[in-house]
């Protein structure tokens, strides 16, 4: 690992986080070994998989592509940060009902990249909810699960689902 | 008329769902060990070479490399299979491909560990290696293992093809290949470990058969059974890959001999390069059929590639023999196939087990005929196939639950409405449609082997239950569905069941999470320790009820006097009070419950016997068009129609036909792994959403009287049938068909091409 380090600050799952990190490392590899939330995946390490994303400023981000130093001021959702304490996220419930979760490797990718979907446009048609989970790959389900998980989640949403 | 189930044939929610979803730590790179030490394994640098020496005094010197292990630390047996035993945790004396491991680094950190890899010196003497299998079978070739590289063959021989084929009008011979493929499982392999206080080996592993991997480990290391235990840690998909040791060995070794906290995560390309791959198979297959269309003869020479290692081989090579004649009745059989050794990545399960190869044969000769004589695929299919009392290639007559009829029926109308809106005339100059059919079947479980499944069922004194299991639930649900089989035969609400799952310790063997066998074969296993457990419970009903046994029945919790007019207090007890007094009775609460399916080995002559005891069948319909001028192969639709004997949780069912129909859309399309050529996920791709199209599943319940609640499985024969109703398809839109998978973009564009196609055609309107 780069033996310079960066100090960041940055907003994590609506708690201020402060870290010093190795100016090499990703964001991936910080929020899982430094920060120890486990939900961000490592799939591939190189951008093919999605299933590190994570949202930063509200867009969804391949984790494992960015420098944690990117991280330096931005509001950084993981999907621990989904659910409250009254349970689970719209979203989550969705895919609970749906079986959008066979393995569930690649479910915290998927849910990152709908929630960011969902943020910018809340009622997205088939397509759009393709083009924004085209990167999310998931090897168990054939997606039908996932799409009709989602497609619910947004028929039911009446705005808390970008919540 | 179909039974009435309280739990059976309902969708619950899957468990674990939860924790995966709010991003819980259950995988087992997530997992947190104080202070663990990092492995990594050195691969070999060659396809085949013996190795001279390995000097690991530079990389020892590293700061933070704790140790390197080699062969000669290995305190037991250094050699793994499960069938065979033929592929060395570690290399000793040569290397037979790139995969092997030369050594294993344990080191503080991920970085010195690299570096550690990077110093090691191995001085190797290069052999001449083999890469093709039909070299590697001339007498010439280089010697992959000592008894030389052929591993095993499979016969099954009836009737006279020979003779059957001069009879018939329509005869029809060629030749079919497949390519490598990776699993792709989306959680590369990944495990950990530590020394418990009481000297237990403890390593959690990403696996779908804890059992076995116990077993291995414990071989390997030379110790006793309790001195070891396995815990599958939640797995991210496995589809036969996670059936061979991946880390648990290495971790296994590392914490024999250092006796600390260890973890081993294989980044996606050491997954690549190191794990498992689906057989290559080139097949040759002569069918004959009378002027009726009735499949008369098949003569098959099948040749799997195994790469440098057995893994699960053998079973592919015989799953395959018996798998080509489809799901037709034909009386002369001849088929040959052969399971070689070449110095490749080795080859092992993959969903499927040698079906999805073969059957991509099967479906294109049965096509090949239907033209030939002039014949509509799927009337030709219904003509042939099986039926209540018909004979297979190996002389097993079905005696029930064969529902390849019904699903051949059930994707009729779809099948119609496509060819009754024009589907195969040109819309577009460049564009054809074309529609296709893919059947199959599964045999359940292993091949003509013993394969057992145990569980145990334990109520205690205040009537709480536990279910203990071995089966690795990978992701496709089985958890869920042991539970229900489990609360239906005793009348409680699955989420009552405690569960207890793939942890060697508390479980015991449920074999392999493979061959589509758990539903069938752990379900039974479950249902029979439930039924143990039940009896106990009834016979203690029957004293205080002072009713008959007939009468009682279990709900909700208590045995119930059935077909009582009132709800009477006094007509019913609960498990507490029942489970009090058994127990002070000192009768057994816990109960251990056994299945093993009745299978009739094959003859090594002649292939005759029952490999098992039922099979799945299927049939997909493929909708596509196909851009002339590209080679791009546009997907409409799928109708995929599926016999699973009784589904126990429709929507895990649905979702392993949807997830095997996008897997076999990559088989069919996309999918080829290249030695050393496949490095990354950039160099290898699946489908994403955007390659699968709409597919329509439909479930068929033609009930298993041997199976759990009618059930059998249907795990892989969700894959089998997408690829050659693909390749049907690509072929009635080009008129030109393709012989080698995966059909890719250069494939189909020289199929359009010596088909004529390539150029703008007539376009009917209207
Ligand atoms: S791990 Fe980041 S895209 Fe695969
Ligand atoms: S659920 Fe396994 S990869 Fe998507």
């Amino acid at each position: 690992m780069d033996p310079k380090t960066v100090h960041i600050e940055f907003t994590l799952n609506g708690s201020p986080r402060s870290l010093e990190i190795p100016g090499a490392a990703s964001a991936l590899w910080v929020i899982r070994n430094l920060i120890g939330l486990k939900g961000a995946k490592e799939g591939c390490g190189i951008g093919e998989c999605g299933a590190c994303t994570i949202e930063v400023d509200g867009k969804a981000v391949n984790s494992c592509l960015m420098l944690a130093a990117q991280l330096d001021g931005a509001d950084v959702l993981t999907v621990e940060g989904l659910a409250s304490e009254d349970g689970l996220h719209p979203l989550q419930s969705s895919f609970l009902e749906h079986h959008g979760v066979q393995c569930g490797f690649c479910t915290p990718g998927l849910l990152m990249s709908t929630h960011a979907l969902l943020k910018e446009n809340p009622h997205p048609d088939h397509a759009q909810v393709s083009k924004a989970i085209a990167g999310n790959l998931c090897r168990c389900t054939g997606y039908r699960q996932i799409f009709a998980s989602i497609e619910d989640a947004v028929k039911h949403n009446s705005g808390e689902a970008a919540q | 008329m179909k039974p009435e189930y309280n739990v059976i044939g309902k969708s619950l929610p899957r468990t674990g769902s939860v924790d995966r979803l709010r991003g819980a730590p259950v995988f087992a790179a997530d997992i947190q060990l104080e202070n663990p030490l990092i492995l990594k394994a050195l691969r070999s640098a060659h396809d085949h070479a013996e190795v001279v020496a390995i000097d690991v005094s530079k990389a020892l010197a590293i700061e933070g490399v704790v140790r390197i292990f080699t062969a000669a630390d290995i305190p037991g047996k250094n050699l793994l299979g499960i069938i065979n035993k033929d592929q060395p945790l570690l290399a000793t004396d040569k290397v037979r491909s790139r995969s092997d491991a030369v050594a294993l680094v344990a080191a503080e950190t991920e970085s010195a560990a690299h570096e550690a890899l990077a110093a090691i010196s191995v001085t190797y003497n290069p052999l001449p290696s083999v890469t093709d299998p039909f070299e590697a079978l001339k007498t010439d070739a280089p010697k992959i293992h000592p008894k030389g590289n052929l591993l095993f063959s499979r016969k099954i021989r009836q009737g006279d093809a020979e003779a059957a084929f001069a009879g018939c009008a329509s005869v029809i011979e060629k030749t079919y290949r497949t390519s490598m493929i990776e699993h792709n499982y989306l959680e590369p392999d990944a495990g950990a470990g530590f020394v418990d206080t009481d000297g237990t080996l403890v390593i959690y592993a990403s696996t779908q058969n804890p059992h076995y991997d116990h077993k291995e480990v414990v071989t390997l290391l030379g110790l006793g059974d309790n001195q070891v235990r396995i815990i599958q840690a939640a797995t991210g998909g496995g589809f036969g890959s996670k059936l061979d040791l991946n880390v648990q060995g290495f971790i296994g070794l590392a914490l024999f001999h250092l006796k600390r906290p260890v973890r081993h995560v294989y980044t996606r390309e050491e997954a690549y390069l190191a794990t498992a791959k689906r057989h290559p198979l080139t097949l040759t297959v002569k069918t004959g059929a009378d002027a009726d269309g009735r499949l008369k003869a098949i003569k098959a020479h099948i040749v799997c590639d195994t790469g440098a290692y057995g893994s699960y081989g053998i079973a592919v090579a015989s799953r395959s023999a018996v798998h080509v004649t489809g799901p037709y009745e034909i009386e002369h059989v001849d088929i040959e196939s052969y399971c070689v050794y070449t110095n490749k990545p080795f080859c092992g399960a993959m969903r499927g087990f040698g079906a999805p190869q073969v059957a991509f044969a099967h479906e294109s000769q049965i096509d090949l005929h239907a033209r030939d004589l002039g014949m509509d695929p799927l009337d030709i299919r219904l003509k042939n196939c099986l039926r209540v009392g018909s004979k297979t290639g190996t002389g097993q007559v079905l005696t029930a639950s064969v529902g390849i009829g019904e699903c051949l029926e059930a994707v009729k109308p779809y099948y119609r409405e496509a060819l009754e809106s024009g589907v195969s005339a040109p819309t577009h100059p460049f564009r054809r449609r074309g529609i296709g059919l893919g059947a199959m079947w599964y045999g359940i479980g292993n091949t003509g082997v013993q394969n057992p499944s145990t569980a145990g069922i334990e109520m205690d004194p205040e009537g709480h239950i536990t279910l203990f299991t071995g089966c690795a639930d990978i992701g496709q649900g089985s958890t869920t569905v042991l539970a229900q089989i489990a609360a239906e035969t005793l009348g409680v609400q699955p989420a009552e069941i405690r569960m207890v799952v793939g942890d060697t310790k508390y479980t015991t063997n449920a074999g392999a999470t493979s061959a589509s066998r758990q539903t069938y074969i752990s379900g039974n296993a479950v249902k029979d320790a439930c039924q143990k457990l039940g009896d106990v419970l009834m016979t203690e009903a029957i004293n205080r009820l002072h009713s008959p046994k007939d009468s009682l029945v279990f709900q909700d919790g208590h045995v119930v006097i059935k077909a009582g007019p009132e709800n009477r207090p006094e007509d019913r007890i609960d498990f507490p009070c029942l489970a009090k007094r058994i127990h002070a009775k000192g009768v057994p609460l816990f109960w251990q419950g056994y299945f093993d399916p009745e299978t009739i080995p094959l003859d090594p002559e002649t292939g005759a016997g029952s490999p098992y005891a039922t099979y799945a069948f299927a049939c997909h319909l493929a909708l596509l068009e196909v851009d002339t001028l590209t080679g791009q192969v546009t997907l409409e639709k799928l109708v995929a129609a599926h016999d699973v004997g009784q589904a126990i949780h429709p929507e895990n069912v649905i979702g392993q036909i949807c997830g095997g129909a996008a897997m076999g859309i990559g088989f069919a399309l996309m999918e080829e792994f290249e030695p050393q050529k496949t490095v990354s996920m950039k160099d290898y791709h699946i489908p994403t959403c955007a390659d699968v199209p709409t597919v329509i599943p439909i479930i068929v319940e033609s009930a298993e009287p041997s199976g759990p609640y009618g059930a059998k499985g249907v795990g892989e024969p969700a894959l089998i049938p997408t690829a050659p109703a693909i390749i049907n398809a690509i072929a009635r839109a080009l008129g030109e068909r393709i012989y080698h998978l995966p059909a890719n973009l250069e494939r189909v564009l020289a199929a359009s091409i010596s088909s004529g196609h390539f150029g703008p055609q007539e376009v009917t309107h209207g």
